[in-house]
């Protein structure tokens, strides 16, 4: 029996084996290729421990994947197999407010969780850019976070419990219900991050917290990015915890106020502070903000209200891909995306990203969290252009080394997956990434989980990039 | 991969322009009842693509394409600035042309073909109107009936027509399918814009008048531009002071069309001449953001299913305590009373009717 057949006795109709459907499940929003044999939609736990044990009696890879907005291949079959959509278990099973944790199913999206808990008074953090589309499971599988980390740290500080399939179809649960547990290996932890490589994650636990009563918004613009590093330093130094520090370099700014001209931004190198709290907390902090940065700063200025506010943020959530909106002719690739480097190094990071897009020829946009040291590279080709695809690679790969270089990582918060596979030697060190190797080996010992991703493979991996 | 390459007539950039960023999840109306990423915009983009390099046409792919609404809501949220209604139209064609389409498709076009209307309706297209011995055979204004007023709604084309003929608008003598459903699912409708436009040119209108969203789309994008495009909103906006429309009681909400609001605009017109009649309470999503009605892009007539249901699932952002929803297109009227609307669901021309009558 053909395993299409095999797997449609588990899930029925929502496995498929059409060549059309394997091809739109056949990449995510980077680069990397892989087509997948079948596409499974399980809606239980059940039905995806039925799944990978039938998998694992065949040695064929399963892939899980949640609304496929990751932007390092990690949803992506780069082996084959199966892809487990998991997006159709989006149940949000239980708001247990009380104890301060919602239990929900893993293609639970992130806003539609905020929005259910809004009413509530509640919030779960982590707001990476696609926080309309991305689900909590690939959130916890790449350890996501967004704008907001600074102050409320990522996805793994919210989890607290997790019921995972393991690549043999047992079930198990890796937290409880207490907001903290002395009680051996920190499984829960070791599933955060581990991007399917060592189970599928059915269920989770996760904190939520109170969302503030107010936020304030202050502007401040640099005549460079050094500069600008240096006036989050000296705020961080005076005491305040923004809830959001954001750096938009000036062609970042210029793409912003061209798509929407209506827009309140100051020109320059921006510094976007957010602060939470009370009405009064976050007055005292926004004045504070503006007293530190006044004396090197060009222009410092407030949002003049919530709307405002808002406005602002929605647009520096898109920005990714605006860049086609100005000039059709350039689309942005998502590689060398997501580097990090320690806060201090940030305007060094900054200056060799300069020194990289002059070399190669590229325009770059920079913006991101730098209150976290997490710069998001924007690279614009024309995709028509083969030279230009080549000379993105090399700039790519002489960012992901730059930031190796600077005691950095080649991913803060998107993940690893194949696009960045091979640089994890180079970032770990080969006695880290063999510990990991074995946790791999012992979780997976026929390695059916999501192979090719994470540099765990023995041999070199082979990411599938165009 | 076959050895058929579909000639794809579109700018390879057109397609290109989309980062797959997956947004368009967060809107589509029909991935959102089917939940497979070959039915959202994102894997319709990818199979267009896929199309021109040789992939297959087989039913899957045709499913794909045209289980699409064309409402446009995921070009209106494209960060990236892509226009996928536009792909989607174009690798129809594409496929329409070299003989690729579902028997709905192919059953729809031989239908509008024979009989000139989207019903395959034999009756006389004027049967609605008691007298057409006296309409004027040179007008600057006419009056485009669509098939679906003239044959489903009979009385909505009537009311139309008593509120416009006072300000001079005739009709076409021998009006046929504007040639929309035809368009939106591959076909060719050469045939249909030429015998409208040769009436049109006949009785010298300067402007054309519809009452039908979709009709208007076509009239304004598919035909050359030679004459002035007005949807019935906007005429009666225009003219609201010549009404005599006295207030009436009632709290009302106003579906937008897609092919109004979204492909052409149109928002504020309408709203104009329901709030000079009643109470308006917007919809929970409105304007650009509005949901479809599921009735689009040939969905109605190919996917029957996935159509009511997206029009079941319109019909959660109807707020509270309203007592009717208003509507200018016929097609999104008559999906969503087929989706069982507990709600009255009118034609704008009804309501300002009912603010005529009243005393």
């Amino acid at each position: 029996m053909d395993l299409i057949d095999q797997l449609r006795e588990i899930v029925g109709e929502r496995g498929s084996a059409a060549p059309s459907e394997r091809l739109c499940y056949s990449s995510d929003a980077s680069q990397v290729k892989g087509l997948p044999d079948c596409v499974v939609r399980p809606m239980s736990t059940e039905e995806v421990s039925m799944v990978v044990a039938l998998a694992a009696e065949l040695g064929v890879p399963v892939t899980a994947r949640g609304a496929g907005t990751g932007l390092a291949g990690g949803a992506v079959a780069v082996r084959g197999g199966i892809v487990l959509d998991m997006s159709g278990m989006n149940r949000i099973l239980e708001m247990d407010l009380a104890n301060l944790q919602v239990i929900v199913e893993p293609g639970v999206v992130q806003l539609k969780l905020n929005e259910a808990l809004k009413p509530h008074g509640f919030f779960f953090p982590p707001d990476p850019g696609s926080s309309a589309v991305c689900t909590i499971g690939g959130l916890i599988a790449n350890n996501g976070s967004g704008m907001r980390c600074v102050k409320y740290g990522t996805t793994r500080n919210y989890v607290l419990d997790l019921e995972v399939v393991l690549a043999d179809g047992r079930v198990i649960r890796t937290g409880s219900r207490m907001l903290k547990s002395a009680a051996g290996y920190d499984l829960t932890r070791l599933m955060i991050g581990s991007e399917g490589t060592l189970g599928i994650i059915t269920r989770a636990g996760l904190r939520v917290v109170p969302l503030p009563k107010a936020r304030r918004l202050v502007m401040a613009s640099f005549d460079d990015a050094e500069t600008a590093g240096r006036a989050v330093a000296k705020t961080f130094a005076s005491g305040i915890v923004p809830s959001a520090c954001e750096i938009l370099d000036r062609t970042t700014v210029q793409v912003l106020r061209r798509c929407d001209p209506n827009l309140v931004l100051p020109e320059g190198d921006v510094i976007l502070f957010e602060v939470d709290g009370t009405e009064r907390s976050t007055e005292e902090s926004a004045q504070e903000i503006a007293r530190v940065c006044s004396p090197i700063a060009a222009e410092v200025v407030s949002a003049s209200g919530e709307k405002e506010m808002e406005e602002i943020w929605e647009a520096r959530r898109l920005v990714g891909a605006a860049i086609s909106r100005l000039d059709p002719t350039k689309s942005r690739i998502y590689v060398g995306e997501d580097v990090g480097v320690p806060i201090k190094k940030i305007p060094a990071l900054i200056r060799e990203i300069g020194e990289i897009s002059e070399r190669f020829d590229l325009p770059a946009m920079k913006y991101g969290h730098i209150g976290d040291g997490n710069l998001h590279v924007a690279l614009f080709i024309d995709v028509l252009d083969d030279d230009e695809w080549a000379r993105l690679a090399s700039a790519a790969d002489a960012i992901h080394r730059a930031a190796i270089r600077l005691g950095g990582t080649v991913s803060s918060e998107h993940g690893i997956g194949a696009a960045r596979a091979e640089y994890m030697a180079e970032q770990l060190g080969e006695g880290t990434l063999s510990v990991m190797r074995a946790i791999k080996r012992a979780l997976d010992p026929k390695g059916i989980l999501n192979p090719g991703k994470l540099g765990l493979d023995e041999s070199p991996s082979s990411g599938g990039e165009r | 991969m076959s050895e058929t390459k579909i000639e794809m007539k579109i700018d390879p950039r057109a397609i290109e322009i989309c980062v797959r960023c997956g947004t368009c999840r967060s809107v589509c109306p029909a991935f959102e009842v089917l939940g497979w990423e070959s039915q959202n915009t994102r894997g319709r983009i990818m199979i267009a693509k896929a199309l021109r390099e040789g992939l297959a046409p087989d039913s899957d792919v045709l499913d794909s394409l045209n289980t699409c609404t064309t409402c446009g809501i995921c070009a209106a949220k494209c960060p990236a600035g892509a226009n996928p209604p536009v792909i989607v139209q174009e690798a129809r064609r594409n496929l329409v042309s070299r003989g690729f389409m579902t028997e709905a498709q192919a059953g729809f076009r031989t239908k509008v073909n024979a009989s000139g209307n989207t019903f395959g309706e034999k009756a006389d297209r004027l049967g609605w109107l008691s007298d057409p011995s006296g309409l004027k055979d040179k007008s600057d204004y006419v009056y485009f009936v669509g098939c679906l007023d003239s044959y489903r709604y009979p009385e909505v084309a009537l009311k139309t027509f008593d509120l416009l003929k006072r300000f001079g608008v005739t009709l076409l003598p021998d009006e046929v399918c504007c040639g929309s459903p035809l368009i939106r699912t591959g076909s060719e409708a050469g045939r249909f814009v030429d015998k409208n436009l040769d009436q049109i040119k006949r009785i010298g209108a300067k402007t054309v008048i519809t009452g039908c969203a979709g009709c208007y789309s076509t009239l304004k994008k598919d035909y050359p531009p030679d004459f002035e495009v007005l949807s019935v909103p906007e005429f009666l906006a225009e003219h609201l002071s010549e009404l005599d429309l006295k207030r009436l009681d009632m709290s009302v909400t106003y579906h937008d069309p897609c092919h109004l609001g979204r492909h052409n605009g149109i928002y504020d017109p309408p709203r104009t001449v329901i709030k000079s009649i009643c109470r308006l309470v917007e919809m929970k999503a409105n304007r650009e953001n509005a949901r479809c009605c599921g009735g689009g892009g040939g969905v109605r007539a190919g996917y029957p299913d996935l159509s009511l249901k997206i029009a079941k699932r319109r019909l959660l952002d109807v707020p509270s305590g309203v007592d009717a929803i208003v509507s200018c297109c016929p097609l999104c009227i008559r999906n969503l009373r087929d989706a069982g609307s507990e709600i009255e669901v009118i034609d704008l021309v009804d309501l300002v009717e009912r603010a005529m009558k009243s005393v």
